[in-house]
């Protein structure tokens, strides 16, 4: 016959009490530590294409800076900035924008401007991997810019986009994440563009 | 057991067949323009590609306000813009390209539609191919402007070379615009 269980052990209350207060005082610092280090993370997309860029420049470039906002930070300030007084499209902008990354690059001084094409084909090679078409490619003087769009676009609430403009000894990488039907609804009620429309239409 | 092999095998050729159809060819009217000379640092280099998503997504966007004009961007699949500034390098490879783009289209059945010929040296060939012979599935505008440079434009769908400017002017693509304008003089 086996012995009976001993009855369980129950923990003192104070004891728990103290575990709270550890967790309280603790959890805040880290909480704001994660946030705040992961406005400076990149997701993996705007990396990829940095890293192609960079890569097949075959230079080595200095980051000026390296932000990422998301959706609960544009939310707070959504939030904030509802009791100010703004211009319609810029309100119209602030509620269409989701989530921005951005990286700024410069090129160490007295480097030489990397090859655009080689740039633009190694940075399409590395986003059509990931399910991205470039829309635009552009080249003129000094400046690249190309503009990546993913290869299936859901709905044009959940609208993703990756961008690179480079300009002489600098490069930006944008990647953006937003809801279009507040900043279309804006845009299709400006007279100049409903007139536009309206002409397309009749001809 | 045996109803999961069968649904196993159901499944891989389902999966079989959804990849074939994603590895299907590209329309007839899609037309590859080959590797473009680029005109290295400094020179004019631009690439527009608007795909069948994009354009569905646009049309969806104006089909309240602007139902036509919805119409207009659901007839087309695919528009590609093609702007190359010439410089001293690539000038001649770049117009022979052109010119050997004119003759596979005249020998794979395009027709040719505008083939003007300016004082200036500005040639432009239009060329569109037709789906049953009523409505047209694809159009090609080619132009050599010798001084400045060379403009591909590939359309595919059901769009005449009077509605390019329209086109254009929808999507906010110049070139496009530019040629249209040239194409209705």
């Amino acid at each position: 016959m086996n012995p009976s269980p001993l009855p369980p052990t129950v923990r003192p209350p104070a004891k728990r009490l103290w575990l709270w207060c550890i967790l309280a005082v603790l959890l805040p610092p880290v909480v704001i530590a994660v946030a705040v280090l992961s406005c400076f993370h990149l997701s993996s997309d705007t990396k990829a294409l940095r890293n192609s860029l960079i890569k097949s420049s075959g230079v080595e470039w200095r980051q000026r800076i390296a932000l990422n906002v998301g959706d609960l930070k544009l939310s707070v300030a959504r939030a904030g900035l509802s009791f100010v007084h703004l211009d319609a499209g810029a309100r119209a902008a602030l509620q269409s924008v989701r989530g921005a990354e951005v990286g700024v690059y410069q090129l160490p001084s007295g480097a030489k401007s990397p090859d655009h094409a080689t740039l633009l084909a190694a940075a399409d090679a590395a986003m059509t991997a990931r399910g991205w078409d470039r829309v635009v490619g552009v080249m003129d003087g000094q400046d690249l810019v190309a503009v990546y769009l993913p290869d299936k676009i859901a709905s044009v609430r959940r609208m993703k986009c990756c961008l690179t403009v480079l300009d002489g000894q600098e490069m930006v990488v944008i990647s953006a994440r937003a809801n279009l039907e507040p900043l279309l609804k804006y845009a299709l009620a400006q007279p100049d563009i409903a007139a536009r429309m309206r002409s397309l239409a009749h001809r | 057991m045996k109803n999961l092999i069968c649904h196993s095998f159901a499944v891989a050729v389902l999966a079989a067949g959804v990849s074939l159809n994603v590895l299907a060819d590209p329309p007839v009217s899609q037309v590859d323009f080959g590797k473009l000379a680029m005109p290295g640092n400094g020179g004019e280099f631009v690439e527009i590609q608007v795909n069948s998503n994009l354009l569905s997504l646009a049309a969806k966007l104006v089909e309240k306000q602007q139902p036509d004009a919805a119409r207009l961007l659901r007839g087309v699949q695919l528009v590609r813009v093609n702007v190359v500034g010439l410089t001293d390098e690539n000038r001649d490879e770049l117009t022979k390209h052109v010119r050997q783009i004119r003759h596979d289209l005249d020998a794979q059945g395009w027709d040719r539609n505008v083939n003007v010929r300016q004082k200036d040296g500005e040639d432009v060939g239009v060329y569109t191919k037709t789906r049953g012979g009523e409505s047209l599935a694809g159009l090609v505008i080619t132009v050599i402007e010798p001084k400045d440079e060379i403009v591909l434009v590939n359309i595919v769908g059901d769009i005449k070379p009077e509605q390019v400017a329209a086109l254009g002017e929808g999507l906010n693509i110049k070139p496009l615009e530019k040629i249209g304008e040239v194409l209705k003089k």
